[in-house]
């Protein structure tokens, strides 16, 4: 089966075509073209939705190409309904509605949340993993029961990516700054106090992330340091904290921010601690990807029928806790 | 001595104490963490944990006696229950029980206390009676905000490990908590929970 999938939640826009024959999964190709705000700035809303509209046909176009397929083949199309931007959304949205009732061809709307997990399943083989999901819109743990994923923890208000990205901004950097920030963090190794705010499985970034602001203001390196430190070491804790509760043997780490090294290497040092096998998805396919968007369509087109037109609008605010996973 | 359980935090150990069953529980050094950190994490958890445990007893919360600090260590003596965890408990008791949970929750919170880990695996059943562990990430706080987080984790838990039965012990639970802190607190603590909630990310708006 033959899948096409248009990711467009936030900075990225991404197709990407997938073959899926039984449980296998093969990427023939994924073209994203990445809309950067200037230096100091994050993403605004509406120019990054020109940016996708600017670019959907170019992107398209290779992505077929790469794939050796035209859109006939195709046997589905999905696109990320949400969460995420509207205005980036509706982009994805668009192409995928144009192009399914144009070729006739089955739409699903599909959650961008659960694609960063389903592609990670795919590429690292993880079973039954207790689930780290750290992006620019998420920091949640969760583990699948009863057909759904449910959260073991979370943010309570902002992301990991966001306190990377918005520190990041702060002394001039570009988003996605977690990159720069890791560079300027490894020439240093003097740890300055921060807030470290554990609440029970949950974290709360937002008092770091001022008191981060303001350690920056003597020293940017030792800063950056401090705040990975601090932050990862949280995310670690509560991490240990799911696994003893969840007694899972797995742990998979999903999203943006899984492409940290320091990050990784403090988990795996977790899993060392509690017996359990540490997977991070591949480097490429961490971030925002039309792979993840492709590949659970094609897992959701083997239960269901294709989504009317009128039900293919997007959503800005779609937990993943609340999607019923049937396949 | 024997290794009993590797918590998150900590790793318990079988032990005894003049005689009787006990539980050494230490909190090792984490490789992962800056090592200034971890020390200042362990040292502080320690305390708070061996005071509060021993604060809220007086209070009439049942917890284990503690028998030991050592600081340098970081490792508390303490007794043993040799109870079931409220977790792995059938899931009727559970439902039963939340009710008891939510009392005691309710007089922490009524004397200050905020447990700071209300998950159902910090809850013992020994003989009848629900004995509450794990104060290492509690506080001594009177604010309403802090009090609605414990309930929320607690809430999260139940919703995510227990979710068969969420509702019915969530209202048990809350129903056992309204009792002891009294309608007007009840009422701005449920509704501090429902803002912390929405503050979430991709929460509904309501």
């Amino acid at each position: 089966m033959l899948g096409l999938g248009i990711e467009s939640t936030a900075h990225t826009f991404s197709c990407a075509i997938l073959e899926k024959s039984g449980n296998k999964g093969k990427i023939l190709s994924d073209v994203r073209k990445i809309y950067r705000p200037e230096d100091g700035e994050g993403i605004h809303p509406r120019e990054a939705s020109r940016h996708h509209v600017e670019n959907s046909s170019m992107v398209l176009s290779e992505c077929l190409q790469e794939a050796k397929i035209v859109i006939k083949d195709l046997d589905m199309i999905s696109y990320a309904a949400g969460p995420g931007l509207g205005p980036c959304l509706r982009v994805g949205a668009v192409v995928a509605r144009s192009l399914a009732s144009f070729h006739d061809i089955p739409i699903y709307p599909v959650n961008h949340a659960i694609g960063h997990i389903e592609l990670g399943k795919l590429l690292t083989g993880s079973v039954n993993p207790l689930v780290l999901l750290v992006s620019g819109g998420h920091t949640m743990l969760l583990a699948f029961l009863n057909k759904q994923w449910r959260v073991f923890g979370e943010t309570l208000d902002i992301t990991l990516g966001q306190l990377l990205d918005q520190f990041g901004r702060s002394i001039g950097f570009a988003s996605p700054c977690g990159k720069n920030i890791e560079e300027l963090a490894s020439s240093s190794s003097n740890y300055v106090p921060l807030p470290y705010s554990v609440k029970g499985n949950d974290v709360s970034f937002s008092g770091l992330l001022s008191a981060t602001k303001s350690a920056a203001e003597k020293n940017k390196t030792d800063a950056c340091y401090s705040l990975q430190e601090t932050a990862f070491a949280m995310i670690s804790e509560t991490v240990e904290r799911a696994l003893s509760f969840t007694q899972k043997k797995e742990l998979m780490i999903v999203g943006g921010v899984a492409a940290n090294k320091r990050l990784s290497e403090m988990l795996k040092d977790v899993c060392k601690r509690h017996r359990s096998k540490f997977y991070a998805v591949p480097m490429r396919y961490a971030g925002d990807c039309g792979s993840q968007i492709c590949w659970t369509g094609l897992l959701e087109s083997q239960v269901k029928q294709g989504a009317m037109l009128k039900d293919t609008f997007v959503r800005q605010s779609w937990r993943l806790d609340s999607v019923k996973v049937d396949y | 001595m024997k290794l009993f359980k590797k918590g998150a935090e900590a790793d318990l150990y079988k032990t005894e104490w003049q005689n009787s069953k006990a539980i050494l529980k230490i909190r090792k050094t984490k490789t992962y963490r800056n090592p200034s950190l971890d020390s200042k994490i362990r040292k502080q958890r320690t305390i708070k944990e061996s005071q509060m445990i021993s604060l809220v007893k007086s209070l009439g919360v049942p917890t284990p006696l503690i028998h030991f600090v050592n600081l340098k260590t970081s490792s508390i003596i303490m007794q043993e229950i040799s109870g079931t965890t409220v977790h792995d408990l059938p899931e009727s008791r559970i439902v039963e029980l939340s009710l008891e949970i939510g009392r005691l929750v309710g007089i922490l919170h009524k004397n200050g206390v905020m447990h700071g880990d209300l998950t159902t695996s910090n809850f013992i059943l020994f003989k009848k009676t629900v004995f509450v562990i794990d104060f290492g990430l509690s506080q001594n706080t009177i604010k309403p905000e802090d009090h609605a987080v414990d309930l929320r984790l607690i809430k999260e838990i139940l919703n995510s490990a227990h979710a068969k039965i969420m509702m019915s012990s969530w209202k048990n639970f809350l129903r056992g908590y309204k009792n002891v802190v009294g309608n007007v607190y009840y009422s701005k603590i449920t509704k501090l929970v429902s803002d912390i909630e929405s503050r979430g990310r991709y929460a509904e708006v309501v």
